[in-house]
């Protein structure tokens, strides 16, 4: 916990934090930004797994659907890494010291995983291939809910503010 | 009735109670009503791009509407179905919120260009057609993105 309280400290007084927070419209419009590049995902992630499941696109081989969106799911991850990044920086106390947030971490990396497995499916959907296509849908779903809730969840008690 | 009046009528609903009551319920709701806008501008978004020319060029560009259309509207409908329950959480503060009344403004005119794309635009599209049909998917963007930047500032200005 200590390292994490010096790391918020350390980042409220860092040069990233008076940027973003030298101007009011900042934050919102790093935000709109953040929520672009989930749009992104989303559609990324429900066109390689609705053809994984046989839903749409069926007149082209499942690892060309799959190939050309998970490029966009990787181009989008980097965006929201650097827009959650200056997200956090704007206020340490916040998402750092929620337990939500770690969670939303954790099932980012699993669903960076299942992404990298599905750009290896081959042109047929298989069993493997649907069961990534429900766990991405799954896991996209969890991120999203986890991070709307970081508003909404209490800080861990003697937090960072 | 005014619009005052509406917004008070609105406030004393038990669904506005159970909003006001329930902070995880409120959250809940806005959580969904995310997944459903980003699966609509997603959607809107890859069409409009395709429409420009920007992307997915290989693919036959009415064909890519008609795959990505349900996705469109069951995103939409979800969308509008959770944010009018959200507007029972505060009726009086959304209604006078400017945010607000531009995103139902800007709503409306996105759907206006939708039923222009496809009454007007798309029947007579021909190979002199495509400027038509950039213009109409520049438009679209434009809205949408409007959309959502407004969309995030009621929750600042509220």
């Amino acid at each position: 916990m200590t390292t994490l309280h010096d790391f918020a400290v350390w980042l409220a007084h860092s040069p990233v934090n008076t940027a973003v927070t030298a101007q009011a419209w900042l934050v919102p419009e790093i935000q709109i930004v953040h929520i672009v590049a989930i749009a992104a995902v989303v559609i990324a992630a429900t066109l390689i797994n609705l053809r994984a499941l046989g839903v749409v696109e069926t007149d082209q081989p499942q690892h060309v659907v799959a190939q050309a969106w998970t490029r966009v799911i990787g181009i989008a991850i980097v965006v929201l890494a650097a827009t959650g990044f200056l997200l956090v920086a704007s206020e340490p106390g916040r998402a750092l010291f929620r337990t939500v947030f770690w969670v939303k971490l954790g099932l980012i990396v699993a669903a960076l995983a299942v992404t990298a497995a599905q750009a290896r499916t081959g042109p047929v959907p298989t069993t493997a291939s649907r069961l990534l296509a429900i766990g991405s849908l799954l896991l996209w779903i969890g991120i999203i809910f986890a991070g709307r809730w970081i508003a909404y969840a209490e800080g861990w008690p003697g937090a960072f503010s | 009735m005014s619009l005052e009046d509406f917004a008070n009528t609105l406030a004393t609903t038990s669904l506005a109670e159970t909003l006001t009551d329930s902070t995880w319920l409120f959250g809940a709701v806005e959580a969904v009503h995310v997944m459903a806008l980003t699966l609509v501008f997603g959607s809107i978004a890859l069409v409009d791009l395709r429409l420009i020319g920007l992307v997915q060029q290989h693919r036959d560009a009415d064909r890519l509407v008609r795959q990505v259309l349900p996705l469109t509207w069951a995103g939409f409908v979800l969308a509008a179905i959770t944010g009018t329950t959200l507007i029972f959480a505060n009726p009086q503060g959304y209604f006078a919120n400017t945010f607000f009344r531009v995103k139902i403004l800007a709503l409306a005119l996105a759907g206006l260009n939708v039923l222009v794309f496809h009454y007007v635009v798309q029947p007579r599209a021909t190979a002199g057609g495509a400027t038509a049909q950039r213009v109409s998917a520049t438009i679209s963007l434009a809205l949408w993105l409007t959309i959502i930047t407004c969309g995030r500032w009621i929750g600042f200005t509220i």
